[in-house]
């Protein structure tokens, strides 16, 4: 049986049913200073630094890694976290396979922002089902005291969304980091597994029309 | 204009003082940027010669260790038509004497500030600035001594054309072909005429040449098409040796309809001795235009920027006495420390139910802790320095609650701190920087969004298959250039390079909207990389945000410097364009796309054609075609 899948990123195109290389784009959220960028190079490098900047604009970085013996490249961005910046940043949402939610555990604030990048994410990124996309909450700084939101109140919420899986971890301590981030790329790889194209449209039919919608569920075959 | 006082050997017809030898020759290289007098002067045996002799700066040296030392360089400002010849006049061996003979054409350009006179061969012979008045005079001097014709393609050039020159007989032959004029001279007007007054000239020529066709002496038949070809040929095989666009060391790029690309090597940085020179008595400086391309050339030396910035950013006017600027810093220093109470007076109860200004003050504490600690005046642990910085952050909230923080300003204050040293200066520095660059923060982010598209809209203008390249993978909208813009590159760039970039771009030379044009400069230098490789979306993101310390600023900014040029010289120069660099939008008008000078005024003004036209920014244009592109290409790529 072939089974091939497409998604509106021309870096995620998938052979399934063949051992080729799966590229997976996840998205990294959250309000400025929760750890956005120490999460992604502690995962990636395996390095911490006090001295990283805020980021500005947005940039990304790529790991090999090998999820149900398959190989994998997980591409992750990671982008200004200040809410002005959100309407240019949705130009590296498109094509995600997973978004990783984050959040600063004794930083309250951090924590009630956490619905609106989420909602934030389903409008512009506009996956075909938004409430079967994968997302993953990381609740991190967990080595630093105090504490402001418990992990039950995290995973209170987490249920309210359809079962988001949820991490805690200390980017400085390479706590649960590396976990998280295997969980990450399994919850991406399932839904491109299962789902047959994650957004509503193709890009190059978008081109040419805004008006014409293009067949909906035209691109499986058995 | 003639009647000169008699010298040994030497007349002098013209003199001008305050004028800056702006660039010359390798040998006179420690003359340049210094002010001097400048002479049209005639030898006993006839010869004519510019003469530009520097003016000896005195330093009194008892009170060089003093805040500001007294310089004695422009004695008295002169400018004569009669030669009153200095009493040092025979010693003129320091002198940079250009002979008539060597002069082909000269140049004037910035409003008649600024003379460049060319040998016709390779670099230009030189270029002065004037700093007080213009060269109108000398120009006018210098047209009664030598025959001059304006170019026809740039109407800033004029061409002293040799009388041995072959090209030179070629049109008098030309005009003897016709057996239409009599004497040289008659063929000169009517060549002149065709620079000035093209119409009525050619109407002139027509009406020669009818009365030659239907009552000639020899009743020769001539078509007028032959008349006009014979015309165009000479004049332009004339030209076509003559214009500055003919030099030497250009940089080959393949863009076949842009003039070529020159070089601007950087100039030597305005060091301690120029800018006390250019101060009067009291410390005014009123020549600001002529500092600040001296900055543009060459930028600044380091120990000078500390006071030279507060100039470029506007918390000193250039014009105040030393006695004006104690005042006003006294008076800012008050301004200061009363808006920086207002937030540090504030109660905690104030604070929480006020929560705008909490979420500002969370992220001021957040990014000041995470700003430049590598650089050794902001690192280590509770670092005095970084209360600095966020108490001028604060207080600027207080100044402009209106903007706010945004992440970036504290990026953009580090440096001014870093130099100024002092909280109350560093502060009135950054609210100068920041009016320059508010609109990069807006809350809907509609400035970044338009710098972008226009950016765009240049490369599209000056490099069509790279802008093409771009919209065909994804990168229309220029979002990979986002983090060059919004800090003007200090993320990119060490410490010091940024100072030195920024205080070029802070004088506002040569256009508007230079940052876009340095933008280009990188991107066309990389467009092989970009295209060979057929990078996409997140390659080109990848790659240029690889660039961050892999620039080089002199090379950038000698390269944008260098499409500065080719945009302005370009025939297919458009008004969209025109109005992103800040040049003057001409109606209906491509032939022409050069400034007016005060020549030509008056030579427009006869003719009862407009004037100049109004110089339009680009503040005025709030939303242009090409930002409904980029709004296209938002959508497009955001679903």
């Amino acid at each position: 049986m072939i089974h091939v899948s497409f998604s509106s990123s021309k870096f995620t195109a998938v052979a399934m049913a063949s051992r080729k290389k799966v590229l997976l784009k996840v998205i990294i959220l959250g309000d400025s200073s929760v750890g956005k960028t120490s999460l992604m190079n502690q995962y990636v490098n395996r390095k911490f630094s006090n001295q990283y900047k805020a980021t500005i604009g947005a940039d990304f970085l790529t790991k090999e890694v090998t999820v149900d013996d398959r190989s994998v490249t997980m591409q992750i961005w990671d982008t200004a976290g200040q809410e002005r910046f959100q309407s240019l940043g949705v130009a590296f949402y498109r094509g995600a396979d997973c978004c990783v939610l984050v959040f600063d555990v004794t930083a309250p604030n951090t924590f009630k922002s956490l619905d609106s990048w989420r909602d934030e994410f389903l409008v512009q990124a506009s996956p075909r089902e938004p409430e079967n996309f994968p997302f993953v909450l990381l609740g991190n700084k967990v080595d630093l005291e105090p504490r402001s939101i418990s992990s039950k109140r995290a995973q209170q919420w987490c249920q309210s969304k359809n079962n988001i899986p949820y991490f805690e971890t200390s980017a400085k301590e390479a706590l649960n980091v590396e976990q998280a981030f295997l969980a990450i790329a399994k919850n991406a790889l399932a839904q491109q597994n299962s789902a047959v194209d994650l957004y509503n449209e193709f890009p190059d039919q978008i081109k040419l029309t805004y008006a014409q919608k293009p067949p909906s569920s035209g691109s499986s075959c058995c | 204009m003639s009647e000169t006082s008699e010298s040994d050997e030497v007349r002098e017809l013209f003199v001008q003082d305050g004028v800056l030898l702006f660039s010359a020759a390798a040998s006179f290289i420690n003359f340049v940027k210094s002010v001097g007098t400048l002479m049209i002067t005639e030898y006993s045996d006839g010869t004519k010669f510019i003469e530009w002799k520097p003016i000896d700066v005195t330093v009194d040296s008892d009170i060089q260790d003093q805040e500001w030392a007294v310089v004695n360089t422009v004695e008295k400002r002169i400018r004569t038509l009669s030669g009153t010849v200095p009493p040092e006049h025979k010693n003129r061996s320091k002198y940079l004497r250009i002979s008539f003979e060597d002069i082909k054409s000269f140049r004037i350009s910035d409003k008649s500030r600024r003379l460049t006179l060319n040998d016709g061969k390779s670099e230009p012979i030189c270029t002065y600035l004037f700093q007080h008045g213009n060269c109108d005079h000398l120009v006018g001097c210098l047209k009664t001594l030598v025959k001059t014709v304006a170019s026809r393609r740039d109407k800033h050039l004029f061409i002293i054309p040799d009388i041995k020159d072959p090209e030179h007989e070629k049109i008098d032959r030309s005009f003897a072909e016709l057996n239409v004029c009599t004497d040289s001279a008659y063929a000169w007007k009517l060549w002149n005429n065709f620079q000035e007054r093209p119409v009525v000239a050619t109407f002139e020529a027509f009406a020669k040449i009818t009365d030659l066709v239907y009552r000639g002496p020899e009743h020769r038949e001539i078509d007028a098409d032959d008349v006009k070809e014979i015309l165009n040929r000479s004049i332009t095989e004339y030209e076509s040796t003559t214009t500055t666009h003919s030099q030497g060391d250009y940089e080959v790029i393949d863009v076949p309809d842009l003039p070529k690309r020159r070089d601007f090597p950087r100039g030597k940085p305005l060091n301690l001795e120029q800018w006390l020179g250019v101060q009067d008595n009291e410390g005014r400086i009123e020549d600001s235009e002529c500092i600040k391309l001296m900055i543009f050339q060459g930028g600044i030396v380091p120990s000078l920027r500390e006071e030279v910035w507060k100039y470029l950013l506007d918390y000193y006017p250039w014009n105040c006495t030393k006695i004006e600027r104690q005042k006003l810093v006294s008076q800012k220093n008050d301004e200061y420390f009363s808006m920086k109470l207002q937030w540090k007076t504030m109660t905690k109860t104030q604070e929480d139910n006020f929560t705008d200004y909490k979420e500002r003050k969370t992220q001021i504490e957040k990014d000041v802790s995470r700003t430049d600690r590598t650089i050794d005046f902001y690192a280590g642990d509770n670092n005095p320095n970084l209360q600095i910085l966020n108490d001028i952050l604060m207080t600027y909230v207080m100044y402009n609650f209106d903007l706010g923080y945004v992440q970036g300003m504290s990026d953009l204050l580090s440096p001014i701190l870093h130099l100024m040293q002092s909280e109350v200066d560093a502060f009135w520095c950054f609210v100068g920087f920041m009016n320059k660059l508010s609109s990069n923060f807006d809350a809907d982010q509609v400035g970044m969004k338009e710098q972008l598209s226009n950016l765009h809209t240049i490369l599209a203008f000056i490099d069509p298959d790279l802008a093409a390249y771009f919209d065909s993978h994804d990168s229309g909208n220029m979002f990979f250039c986002f983090r060059w813009l919004l800090v003007w590159f200090k993320r990119e760039l060490s410490e010091e390079d940024c100072m030195s970039f920024w205080e070029v771009l802070w004088t506002g030379f040569p256009c508007d909207n230079f940052h876009l044009l340095i933008c280009c400069a990188i991107l066309t230098e990389e467009k092989r990389k970009l295209m060979d490789n057929n990078f996409g979306f997140t390659e080109i993101l990848k790659h240029i945000n690889e660039l961050c310390g892999q620039l080089n600023v002199e090379k950038i900014l000698n390269d944008a410097q260098g499409i500065f040029y080719q945009i302005k010289e370009s025939e297919q120069l458009t008004d969209v364009v025109r109005l992103l660099l800040g040049l003057p939008i001409l109606s209906n008008n491509s032939f022409d796309n050069h400034e007016t000078s005060p020549f030509e005024e008056s030579i427009d003004a006869s003719n009862g054609s407009s004037s100049s036209p109004p110089k339009c920014s680009v503040d005025n244009v709030r939303i242009s075609p090409d930002e409904v592109t980029f709004e296209k290409s938002l959508s497009s790529n955001f679903l």
